[in-house]
């Protein structure tokens, strides 16, 4: 099981948090329903431990206090198919 | 390893819809009640991310009868949804709809717009329009803030994993996900509403487990605890199939306004010919493997198509969208440039692999006394986990004033052998994580179990899966408590692998999307009948009944 740290810090699976506007209240450690964000540390930028585990869903964005703090970055697998416009 | 031991009336085993319904009703009653949940209330389950339609009569919009409502409500896609449950429960279900609707209004999740109940798609054009359209993106944290002004105890990260009692249900013990700390739980009821099953067929991208409409931590826990204290099991072998956008697994298809199209153009069901607000496209609640059918044929792909939607549908379906928990699509679109009214996007059939419920009543009693089953534990949609969390909150009170209780004591012997189970994972230094057992489970559910099955592959399948059983019991290992919940879901999951080649096996015909290549003809005497499972002795036995009227 890859986590965060073992990856580089360098990889931006979703969620993705801007440390730069994260107030580091913990709202989304608590709400997120899978908790990729386990180990967490209180007063901490929380960590992706498991951004595999992400369904998505947006809970975390809902809850952070911060607008555009934390954004859902989806995989590449995950791209919708379309057809270009005529 | 620490134990917290705690008591109370009424133990919801999961805080979906369902659950916090049930919990707020109960703790109105005078009940002390606990909402214990895997994830945390305020977004899990299939409703955390919100939704935008609830099935919905009002006499003053559909006419006097609930008969022509729920009629026309069974031509849809809820006729898969709520089959073989009985109209005496699906009247139960749609008469109180409208009472929960204002309740829900009055503690601040809109159901009117401009002033007015307004229905929209899942209907036919020219039918009568059955769902409300509903501002529900707030809807978890709205029902969470009611429970909590109620006085129910909600305690977040606990996974119950099994219930407790001789001659019915009185207990039940779970593990914290974070801390490890083992509960027990002595209650009077429990109602069972961990949601629906994710995570035992394949996602749609294969091995990237959480790609999927629903949530992937909903692994059958609530209908696998029951079935191990003896509850009734019913057509676990039915398949589940859904209609969404491809490869970005999402429910919410009849948010979208347009038509369904092949490759050239043409509509590919024979409802609507351009994009319509009011009722959408409607072809896949008719036959959902139809855009499966398109691709294996090579008529496909299927495309919703939007183009010449009108100003005013495309500003309401951007609004819906929000609430129907497709933020994360529609920010997706956006990045990628993609416009629903120039660019006609690839839909496809989901396979969630696994339907089935747990037997109750009209009352929402289960076959054990104690023991109530809500939302999709029986059936899709908000409207019947929010109706049936209520109806079972009602039900579970008026139960505990009858004063039977259960023989619990056994409750620390079966605490301390799942302590032991847990302490085995987590000693291990090396073997299987939990994502290793996952993905070797779900290659043979699809190759054994799927879209085809007869008895020498459903034979071969149980026989695998046997092995895969043992060999998981002995390897499977977590680093932490966060990977020990995942491998007791997926310990789960294995279990419920098991019921469904059961059933499929006895099930000799082909019926719906259970497609026996040894049995091809759907038997009409099985029509009105279901299969049913339970536990004797720690193997499951299959029952045909009549299903119920």
């Amino acid at each position: 099981m890859e986590s965060r740290s073992q990856i580089g810090g360098q990889a931006s699976m979703p969620p993705v948090i801007d440390e730069k506007k994260c107030i580091r209240c913990g709202k989304c450690v608590d709400t997120c329903p899978e908790d990729v964000y386990f180990g967490s540390k209180k007063k901490h930028v929380p960590q992706v431990t498991y951004p595999q585990e992400c369904a998505y869903c947006n809970g975390c964005v809902e809850e952070c206090p911060v607008e555009g703090t934390i954004r859902l970055r989806i995989p590449l697998p995950m791209m919708l198919l379309y057809k270009q416009a005529e | 390893m620490e134990t917290e031991h705690l008591k109370c009336d009424v133990l919801c085993v999961g805080g979906g819809i369902g659950g916090l319904m049930a919990a707020i009703r109960a703790s109105e009653l005078g009940a002390k009640v606990i909402v214990a949940e895997k994830g945390n209330v305020l977004h899990s389950g299939k409703g955390g991310g919100g939704c935008d339609h609830y099935l919905c009569y009002i006499p003053e919009v559909h006419g006097s009868s609930i008969d022509t409502y729920i009629e026309e409500m069974l031509q849809t896609q809820q006729l898969h949804n709520f089959q073989t449950l009985g109209m005496k429960r699906i009247r139960a279900h749609i008469a109180r709809t409208f009472d929960i609707v204002k309740l829900w209004d009055s503690w601040g999740i809109p159901t009117k717009q401009n002033g007015k109940y307004h229905f929209a798609g899942h209907a036919f054009p020219g039918g009568l329009r059955c769902l409300l359209k509903y501002e529900g993106r707030r809807q978890k944290p709205v029902l969470t803030e009611q429970a909590k002004k109620r006085k129910v105890q909600i305690v977040n990260r606990v996974m119950v994993f099994d219930l407790l009692g001789k001659g019915g249900v009185g207990g039940a013990v779970g593990i914290d996900a974070r801390t490890g700390k083992i509960f027990t739980f002595e209650t009077g009821a429990v109602i069972i509403g961990t949601g629906a099953v994710a995570r035992l067929f394949p996602a749609i991208t294969p091995a990237w487990l959480n790609n999927n409409a629903t949530r992937p931590s909903l692994t059958g826990d609530g209908r696998l605890m029951a079935y191990r204290a003896g509850a009734e099991l019913q057509d676990v072998e039915m398949r589940m199939l859904h209609v969404g956008p491809k490869y970005f697994a999402r429910f919410g298809q009849a948010t979208w306004v347009g038509v369904f199209r092949d490759p050239h153009g043409k509509p590919i069901g024979p409802f609507v010919t351009r994009p319509e607000g009011l009722y959408g496209d409607i072809t896949p609640e008719v036959n959902k493997a139809l855009f499966h059918d398109y691709w294996t044929s090579g008529r496909g792909p299927v495309y919703m198509d939007g183009r010449g939607i009108s100003d005013d549908d495309y500003r309401d379906m951007v609004h819906w969208f929000a609430h129907e928990g497709l933020t994360p699509v529609s920010e997706h679109m956006k990045e990628e440039g993609i416009d629903q009214r120039k660019h006609p996007v690839e839909f496809m059939t989901y396979d969630h692999g696994c339907q089935g419920r747990i037997v109750t009543n009209e009352n929402g009693e289960t076959s054990l006394k104690g023991l109530y089953a809500i939302g999709e534990e029986l059936a899709p949609g908000v409207s019947n986990a929010s109706v049936f969390g209520w109806i079972c909150g009602e039900n579970a009170v008026n139960y505990i004033k009858s004063g039977h209780r259960p023989d619990v004591s056994g409750m620390r012997e079966q605490a301390q052998q799942k302590a032991a189970l847990v302490g085995s994972i987590l000693a291990r230094k090396d073997g299987a994580d939990w994502r290793e057992v996952n993905i070797a489970l779900q290659q043979i559910m699809q190759d054994y179990a799927g879209w085809l099955r007869s008895e020498a592959l459903l034979e071969a399948g149980s026989a695998h899966l046997a092995r895969l059983k043992k060999k998981t019991y002995q390897i499977i290992r977590a680093g932490n408590q966060h990977e020990v919940m995942r491998c007791l879901e997926v310990l789960n999951l294995i279990e419920l692998g098991e019921l469904v080649f059961t059933g499929a096996l006895e099930r000799r015909e082909t019926r719906g999307n259970h497609v026996r290549l040894d049995y091809p003809l759907t038997n009409p005497r099985m029509n009105k009948q279901v299969q049913i499972q339970k536990r004797i002795d720690g193997k499951p036995v299959t029952e045909w009944r009549a299903e119920a009227r």
